[in-house]
């Protein structure tokens, strides 16, 4: 019977689909979610599929028109890259920027996660609020006065007033003028987490450190921490990943792309952007260089960085 | 206080004078003030990065000249900048507003400009997120490496983000664009210096990178939906579609307005993918233009950041007010 309605209809197979799915709509379902699926996978993989064409492609071979697929396997790309530019060492300048930065947030937004976490006193709400907005404004918002005291041209003066307190070193091509930036911009988010994770401990362990006769800081660094590792390995990651990939202060606080003055990856990428305006190919390899050790990351720790993210933005 | 005077003596008998002293001192605090004291790095930290430069960007917004030959002008740089008299200092043929209602006009206008990138993105990363949302939301083989597909971009540094569209939309070499020329989308030449194409091609890096964080706010609150709605729907015989529309929607949507004005804030900060893919002169975002006077024309540049942070806390405003009303 099915064949002899196909052969009567010149497009069967589409019939035969369409009937079979009104009787049993969860087909349909199941075929969008696979189509959805596919989509997302390809639009979001995509890019990166680019980046490794035009790294293996020959750079000669990418300005004579390139099309989907690698003309060629230049895998010395890879080597190149390190050689035109001196990129492991902005790498390293990227690494070192992001754990100091981690470890100072993650100290000191621990201290402030354990007292909103822990903590009854008045004045929590509005404080935390407080932390909360000052997180939405933007890196611009701060940027005009920070950038005339760090270049040392500025001294800091009370506002309002004419009072000039001092004039600080000169901080700019320092890591201290982009550690202290993203320190702000990443404490916030940091405090979210820890408080989540810190106010999840049962009182009575902490009260057992207590009667023990350890002090209430050593307390939180014996039983809580210890306790909420996982929350702040998630803190942790947030925070290394946002200071790696972090580009308006890492621009700006860094004069000139030298990475013997502290240019981060930014510089890095950059610089061949200045330097060989047309090297394709080594923007590419120095692009997938610089993403892996985030995409790595993203694959160890995926579960920390999806709750750390919805707990910490969705404060609710 | 006897547990206290417990501790310290352990301590006292442990370490030295001047740290057990202070931590007597810390350990005998009321609790208030020992909130206070674990919070002091972080208003030290936040007052001296965010508060102080916040407060002073409005001071340096006020002066004329506010280093060298400082005088108070009061409210005549803002005046200015919006009756177009500070346009001269802004990059190219940049303005603040446009100075007509022409398409070309209204994309030299760094105000619009940033508004469009907004409106535009945050509209389809929250289309975009909730479909990736809903994909996720399902059991399935293999979700793990989906959701790692699905999460990559957000993670990817916003100068190799920049670095992959120019390398996609460079017109000597990327294939998108001679594609998107022919549909007469972009410029097929010299498409990284025409104002629209450059604008278009940020907003589909900026929606490439950022759904995937719009779609794991949704996520999180997709999955705080009680299951057990959707047995009694399945019960009562409702379709897939009816059950989205009836539960998973209306559910969903007090998340999704959270997220949406969570990222039309951080949507207006945009700056680092166009100074990678294309110039801050041919895509004047309001960012763009306190970065051009930095160092150069202060009270410019404070003027510019000053209306921004206005514009943001009316936003903020809201969220807070959100945040309270559900009892934060």
């Amino acid at each position: 019977m099915a064949t002899e309605s196909d052969s009567k209809t010149s497009d069967g197979p589409l019939n035969r689909w369409a009937s079979r799915s009104i009787r049993n709509p969860e087909r349909t379902y199941r075929a969008m979610f696979y189509v959805a699926a596919i989509f997302f996978i390809v639009t979001t993989m995509f890019p990166f599929y680019w980046l490794i064409v035009l790294a293996l492609t020959p750079n000669n071979e990418i300005l004579n028109g390139i099309g989907l697929v690698p003309e060629g396997f230049n895998v010395y790309a890879f080597v190149e890259v390190f050689q035109q530019v001196p990129f492991h060492f902005y790498m390293l300048n990227s690494f070192i920027l992001a754990t100091v930065t981690t470890v100072i947030v993650l100290f000191i937004a621990s201290f402030a996660g354990y007292v909103f976490g822990r903590l009854e006193f008045p004045g929590r709400g509005v404080l935390m609020l407080l932390i909360l907005a000052i997180s939405y404004f933007p890196p611009a918002a701060f940027v005009v006065p920070l950038f005339d005291i760090f270049t040392g041209n500025s001294p800091i003066v009370v506002p309002f007033t004419e009072i000039a307190l001092f004039t600080p070193p000169r901080l700019i091509n320092t890591p201290a003028a982009m550690v202290l930036p993203f320190s702000a911009l990443f404490l916030p988010l940091s405090i979210f987490v820890l408080t989540t994770f810190y106010g999840q401990i049962p009182d009575g362990l902490e009260d057992a450190a207590r009667v023990e006769g350890t002090t209430r800081i050593g307390a939180l660094f014996r039983v809580i921490i210890p306790l909420s590792a996982p929350g702040v390995a998630t803190a942790g990651v947030l925070t290394f990943i946002s200071v790696y990939n972090e580009y308006f202060f890492s621009q700006i606080m860094a004069l000139g792309n030298d990475y013997t003055q502290w240019s981060p990856l930014v510089g890095g990428i950059l610089s061949y952007q200045t330097q060989y305006t047309t090297s394709f190919n080594l923007f590419a390899a120095a692009s997938i260089i610089g993403v892996l050790p985030v995409a790595i990351l993203v694959i160890v720790a995926q579960e920390r960085i999806v709750s750390g993210l919805t707990a910490g933005a969705l404060k609710e | 206080m006897s547990t206290d005077t417990a501790a310290d003596r352990r301590r006292e008998s442990g370490s030295g004078g001047a740290l057990s002293g202070v931590t007597r001192w810390v350990e005998n605090l009321g609790e208030t003030a020992f909130a206070y004291l674990l919070l002091t790095p972080v208003f030290v930290i936040l007052g001296a990065i965010a508060f102080y430069p916040l407060l002073r960007t409005l001071e340096l917004s006020m002066f004329a000249d506010p280093y060298t030959d400082p005088q108070f002008i009061g409210l005549e740089n803002y005046v200015a900048l919006f009756d177009g008299g500070l346009n001269g200092f802004l990059p190219g043929t940049t303005t603040f507003l446009p100075s007509s209602l022409s398409l070309t006009a209204i994309l030299r206008s760094s105000l619009m400009v940033t508004l469009i990138f907004t409106a535009v993105t945050v509209l389809f990363e929250t289309v975009i997120g909730l479909g990736q949302a809903l994909v996720l939301d399902q059991d399935f083989r293999g979700r793990r490496w989906v959701r790692v597909a699905i999460i990559i971009p957000w993670a990817v540094p916003i100068v190799i983000q920049g670095m992959i569209f120019l390398l996609m939309f460079q017109p000597n070499i990327g294939f998108a664009t001679p594609f998107l020329a022919d549909l007469g989308i972009i410029e097929g030449t010299n498409t990284l210096n025409d104002p629209w194409s450059s604008l278009f091609i940020v907003m589909i890096a900026d929606i490439w990178k950022t759904s995937a964080f719009m779609a794991l706010l949704i996520l999180a609150g997709l999955q705080s939906i009680d299951r057990s709605l959707y047995n009694v729907a399945k019960v009562a015989g409702a379709s897939k579609w009816q059950q989205f529309k009836l539960i998973t929607f209306p559910l969903v949507l007090p998340t999704i307005g959270v997220a949406i004005l969570f990222r039309t804030v951080a949507a207006m900060r945009v700056y680092g993918v166009i100074d990678t893919t294309s110039k801050c002169e041919v895509v004047p975002s309001l960012s763009c233009m306190v970065v051009a006077n930095l160092g150069i024309n202060t009270e410019v540049a404070a003027v510019i950041a000053f209306v921004t942070a206005i514009i943001i806390a009316a936003v903020v405003s809201v969220i807070i007010y959100q945040q309270y009303r559900e009892g934060f």
